[in-house]
């Protein structure tokens, strides 16, 4: 416990639900199948944090919302057993968080830096208005993923899915990448109708079939550029870094999105003096 | 779970209601979360399951409602229609059951099971049971030929309408609904949810966003053996209720629940139609959508939509639907751009299937499960005995002929 | 007679006075030229009004240098808050002629409305709103028959049987009301016709027959059956989009169409197959019809005419029996039925009807929508309102009172020039809308005019996608009716209750 202050579990429940070994913080978030309140197990993060703890190692998690939600320690590892619950990630700048399981809803809203990678699927709305940092899901995802996913300053957030994604992925997206792989997709499409509605800045990047029906006002199928098959294949590496190897194709199966204009509703408007 | 730490409820309303309905409501509105559960392979579930599942879920209610629905729960009178009330006093009880009396033959009544809560506080209905058959006289009318589900249902929302202080809250065969106005665990402890075996739960717990509190009004809302646990809001309400009234149902708890009740015993109980069908009806594709279908698809997909435009349920929302007869069978249904959650799991072995506003209530009680979402508008169908028949990921229709 | 009464000196005062800034005026005599109504003439190297002006406006549309304004003329009589000088000038004229008093376009009466009382709600955390600009917030109407429930059942597939009901798909909840060639002219109706084809919508033919240059664009056209059966032959009666009986206007409840003598020219001879100059008089009842049985029988005798390929409807004009009315047309067999306000326009009517009988569309709907619902009866049937609807609003407001198609005329008249002068029964029309006189006609290209109304329409039907995002609903069907998303403001609570809309301040509980 040296070096970190920590004398004993931080936590009320009595039952031991905490323990520090070789420099990994290990939080059991459900004692006897009990399943700890997210408020707990959040304070317990902080502190640990706060103690400047640099990897924790969480078990049992289920259902457990908002975990990580602000944290900002650069060099921070989480690892998480079980299903965390909704807004996992929200507001992340910096850390590594890492799934061992399925996430639910919302996962990395908002998020400024930092890193999600998902050994499972995460659900609906996934990545909304990231700001920045990487995402990788080795799964699928669900409905309006990647929501108005920005770019702004040195900041570029992607967002990597090895299966599907179903509606709305990419709706208002205004910067970033989101690359769908499509493994294990049942139809040739691995995404959904209303793709990129309303997007106005960054790309997609889907292996797989894309037609004119799927796509969603303001957005255009475009041209890889040697630029985007770089990028591509430096988020590539880095998905088969966490998942191993997983696919065998080259980049001619990738359909490219982007914003036909990054102003796509400018006409409109009737602006005349009545 | 441990309360300890959460979030102070709410106060609650002062006043609470019980049978009565709220004077002056016209409307109640809420988000929620559900959970369901069937036995695929005949087994019994096990209240506490679906008390784990739903209470897991507790970031979702606020106290103001919440309940289950046990189906395949009376194996021995299982073609016996079983009608739980709430009342508000004794009066309320004798001319409910007069009333009763004159079309039904009560075979048996009990007291439904339930106890004091420490932090629920009374007062508590007259929560009591039926078990009875239709009297065969009371099939002839001079109207239109009526059968049994049509007496039981004019019979409920006859004693909903006219008797104050009592509120039919299930009338099906073979199931029961248990539900009040607390917390999901607190109506767990005060129905005893564990004591009770059956081969199908759904569950549902409130957040009201702006209702009085009220007994009734909580939720699986139920029609005959139809049992509807809904979160969302409908914001075609206004519509859907004129195709109920069109069609001789009374709302009487005034909840967009209660419409989906009663549209789901419309379509496919009254009309006839497949599950798949009526619930595009409720949820369909876009017309730019439907265009591109097959010609037969295509046909049925418009004529379902401009059919049963009232059915159509607009806004938000994922239900899940139980219903007994003629099987016991459980439907989860989203809205049409999957505005709210839905996970389905399936056990292991195979043997039970799940459905959850969140995977955590399915990894819970079986952490090994297999979860899927359900596609924006696409049923999962399962019933016991049989499995699921639709995943909730599939087309609209598989195949249409003319 | 008439020769003496006249002898009075009862001229009446001038409504309207052009001016003209002389130091810009260029005297291209464009203004002077163009004035069908003879208001303007050219002397002593100058323009000058000479009387006779209703403010069409035609005059500042084509002055090249804009020196040219139209000045309302201060009231000439003595103010009086009860015999106003609208009630006084008719007095003068028909103590002149005896004759009884014309009109056109809509009331002018400034009774009160009640779209204006009406606010429309929006989603706010509960439900969430919806973009239309990126997601789908549909608007796709479909017009006709409705079964009530449909016959599936289910196998190894699923099937469908009956339903062989025709059915009008349209893009958005509007159509361009009835308006017939011999009221307007046939550049006019052309107009109304493309811009019917190129929004996917439906144009009323109005009750004069389709000129058979107008039959490639049938399958956008809902014809019209009226009383003088004008231009209805077997040809009429093939190919259209729907068939309407006319049953009344709701300008003119109770009569039937007359277009003078003079308008009938020989195009609109041959369209309503009539001799040249003779009045076309439309019967005020249909004389097949003295009941209701026997509008079920015109229903079914035009059904099997046009062998059940098109939905047929009936149009009535908003009286204050309407509910009953409507239901027994929808008992009888109609498809779809149309609701006339009393505000609807009209081309030629008596001013003692169009600004005295019949009712506001607003309440028609509501109570048609009510009494078709309390019936079991609204799920047979498609409800088109129309007769006063000015904006999207109006429009939005109708549909959530219970309409599911709002018609739309008067609106596209105006897109297409209209200034509303309320001058269609005289026939010189100066922006070519509601004449025959050929060089009138001329000034107005149906291919300029068919743009324009799509340009309205489709910003409309942006309109309307707003408002749906906002309330949370993403398909106009479930707005229809859903007079839980309105509420009312105005003075007179009796009537939101009679339309059943609450009123603004009560919540949904």
């Amino acid at each position: 416990m040296q070096g970190h202050g920590f004398t004993a579990h931080e936590c009320d429940c009595g039952q031991g639900c905490t323990s520090f070994e070789g420099g990994t913080f290990s939080i059991d978030a459900g004692v006897d199948g009990v399943p700890m309140h997210y408020r707990e197990l959040n304070c317990v993060i902080r502190q640990a944090i706060e103690r400047n703890v640099d990897r924790i190692m969480l078990r049992n998690v289920t259902g457990q919302r908002y975990i990580a939600a602000t944290a900002s320690k650069k060099d921070l590892y989480i690892g998480i057993h079980g299903t965390p619950g909704n807004n996992l990630g929200a507001f992340l700048d910096g850390p590594t968080l890492e799934v061992f399981g399925n996430a639910q809803d919302m996962t990395g809203n908002t998020m400024n830096s930092g890193k999600i990678v998902v050994h499972g699927n995460a659900w609906d709305v996934t990545g909304l208005s990231a700001r920045g940092g990487k995402m990788f899901i080795k799964g699928s995802s669900g409905y309006r993923v990647g929501i108005h996913m920005k770019e702004y300053g040195q900041r570029w957030p992607s967002l990597v899915i090895g299966g599907t994604a179903k509606d709305y992925l990419g709706e208002y997206m205004a910067g970033g990448t989101i690359v769908v792989l499509g493994i294990g997709s049942k139809t040739p499409s691995p995404v959904g109708v209303s793709l990129g509605a309303g997007i106005h800045g960054g790309k997609m990047f889907i292996r797989g079939k894309v037609g004119q029906e799927q796509l969603g006002p303001g957005a255009g199928i475009a041209e890889m550029s040697a630029e985007d098959e770089k990028e591509l294949e430096g988020l590539l590496g880095e998905f088969v870094s966490y998942f191993g190897p997983v696919l065998e194709r080259g980049f001619s199966c990738f359909t490219k999105v982007a914003p036909l204009s990054s102003r796509p509703f400018s006409g409109k408007y009737d602006k005349t003096n009545l | 779970m441990s309360h300890a730490n959460a979030a102070q409820p709410l106060p609650q309303p002062s006043q609470v209601y019980l049978a009565q309905r709220p004077p002056g409501l016209k409307y109640m509105m809420g988000g929620c979360g559900i959970a369901g559960c069937i036995s695929l392979d005949g087994r019994l579930i096990a209240g506490d399951r679906i008390r784990a599942m739903l209470t897991i879920m507790e970031e979702r209610e606020n106290g103001l409602g919440a309940g289950y629905a046990c189906y395949g729960l009376f194996p021995s009178r299982k073609d016996q229609y079983c009608l739980q009330f709430f009342f508000d006093d004794e009066k309320a009880k004798e001319r409910a059951e007069g009333m009763m009396r004159f079309n039904l033959d009560i075979l048996h009544d009990e007291k439904v099971y339930h106890h004091p809560v420490a932090d629920l506080r009374p007062p508590y209905p007259i929560i009591w049971r039926y078990f009875a058959n239709v009297l065969p006289k009371s099939l002839k009318s001079e109207g239109p030929k009526k059968g049994e589900e049509d007496v039981v249902i004019d019979l409920v929302m006859q004693i909903n309408l006219e008797v104050d202080g009592a509120m039919c809250i299930s009338s099906g065969k073979d199931m029961a609904v248990f539900k009040g106005n607390g917390f999901s665990y607190q109506m767990a402890d005060f129905y005893d949810i564990p004591r009770y075996k059956g081969t199908m739960w759904i569950s549902h717990s409130r957040f009201p966003t702006n209702s009085p509190a009220w007994w009734a009004g909580a939720h699986p809302l139920s029609i005959l053996d139809w049992g509807v646990c809904h979160n969302g809001e409908i914001t075609s309400y206004g519509v859907n209720r004129k195709l109920v009234e069109m069609s001789g149902y009374k709302c009487t708890v005034l909840t967009d629940t209660e419409v989906v009740a009663y549209i789901w015993d419309l379509l496919v109980r009254k009309h006839g139609l497949p599950i798949q069908a009526a619930a595009f009806a409720m949820a369909p594709w876009t017309y730019d959508e439907i265009s591109r279908l097959d010609p037969e698809s295509r046909k049925l997909a418009t004529w379902l939509r401009f059919t049963y435009r009232e059915a159509f349920l607009n806004g938000p929302f994922s239900i899940l639907v139980g219903r007994s007869q003629p099987e016991v069978t459980l439907i989860a249904l989203a809205d049409r751009k999957k505005l709210r959650p839905m996970i389905v799991g399936q056990s292991p072995d195979g043997g039970i299937a799940y459905c959850a506003s969140e995977e955590c209530a399915i990894r819970l009680v079986e952490p090994d499960a297999e979860t899927w979402a359900t596609n924006a508008g696409s049923p999962m169908i399962a019933k016991v005995g049989k499995g699921i028949l639709r995943t909730g990921t599939e087309h609209p229709f598989q195949g249409v002929r003319l | 007679m008439s020769g003496i009464a006249k002898k009075m000196d009862t001229k009446l005062p001038e409504r309207f006075k052009p001016v003209i800034d002389y130091q810009s005026c260029r005297t291209c005599k464009r203004c002077v030229n163009e004035c069908s109504f003879q208001a303007l003439d050219f002397r002593d190297n100058r323009v000058v009004p000479i009387g006779g002006c209703v403010a069409c406006g035609r005059c500042l549309a084509v002055c090249p240098v804009s020196c040219i304004e139209i000045r309302t003329v201060p009231s000439q009589f003595p103010p009086h808050g009860n015999w106003t000088e609208r009630m006084r000038r008719a007095i003068y004229a028909q103590a002149n002629s005896g004759g009884v008093l014309l009109s056109s376009c809509g009331t002018d009466v400034e009774h009160p409305v009640i779209f204006d009382d009406l606010l429309l709600d929006a989603a706010q955390v509960t439900n969430p709103s919806i973009d239309p600009l990126r997601e789908p917030v549909e608007t796709v109407t479909l017009l006709g028959g409705r079964p009530g429930r449909l016959q599936v059942s289910e196998g190894e597939m699923l099937r469908m049987k009956g339903c062989g009901n025709p059915l009008v798909v349209m893009d958005m909840p509007l159509m361009i009301g009835h308006v017939s060639l011999g009221s307007v002219s046939y550049n006019t109706q052309k107009a109304f016709f493309m811009a019917a084809k190129e929004l996917n919508i439906v144009a009323g033919s109005g009750e004069g027959g389709l000129h058979h240059d107008f039959y490639q664009y049938a399958d956008h056209i809902c014809a019209e059956v009226a009383s003088g059966r004008f231009g209805v032959d077997p040809q009429y009666l093939k190919g259209m989009a729907a068939v309407e009986i006319k049953i009344g206007q709701g300008a003119k409840p109770g009569h039937g169409g007359h277009l003078p003598g003079e308008k009938v020219t020989p195009l609109i001879s041959e369209t309503r197959m009539i001799p040249v100059g003779t009045d076309a008089l439309s019967p005020y009842p249909h004389h097949d019809i003295y009941s209701i049985e026997d509008l079920a029988q015109l229903i079914s005798v035009l059904k099997e005419s046009v062998e059940y390929s098109m939905p047929v409807g009936v149009k009535i004009a908003a009286v204050h029996n309407i509910a009953a009315i409507a239901s027994g047309v929808v008992r009888a067999g109609a498809d779809f039925i149309t609701i006339d306000g009393f505000k609807g326009g009209t081309g030629s009517s008596m001013r003692v009807i169009r600004d005295h009988a019949g009712m506001p569309v607003e309440v028609a709907v509501a109570v048609v929508d009510k009494r078709l619902t309390e019936e079991g009866l609204r799920n047979r049937v498609t409800v088109c309102a129309g007769g006063g609807i000015r904006c999207s609003a109006d429009m939005i407001k109708v549909l959530a009172l219970g309409a599911d198609v709002a018609m739309v005329s008067t609106a596209a008249m105006v897109a297409v020039g209209c200034r509303v002068c309320q001058q269609c029964h005289r026939g010189l029309c100066s922006w070519g809308i509601a004449t025959q006189r050929e060089d009138l006609v001329q000034r107005l290209d149906p291919e300029v005019g068919a743009a324009r109304i799509v340009h309205l329409f489709n910003a409309w039907n942006e309109e309307l996608r707003e408002v749906l995002g906002a309330m949370g609903i993403d398909s106009v069907e479930s707005l229809v009716g859903n007079r839980d998303r309105l509420r009312y403001q105005g003075p007179n609570p009796k009537i939101a209750e009679i339309m059943g809309v609450k009123h603004v301040g009560e919540g949904w509980g």
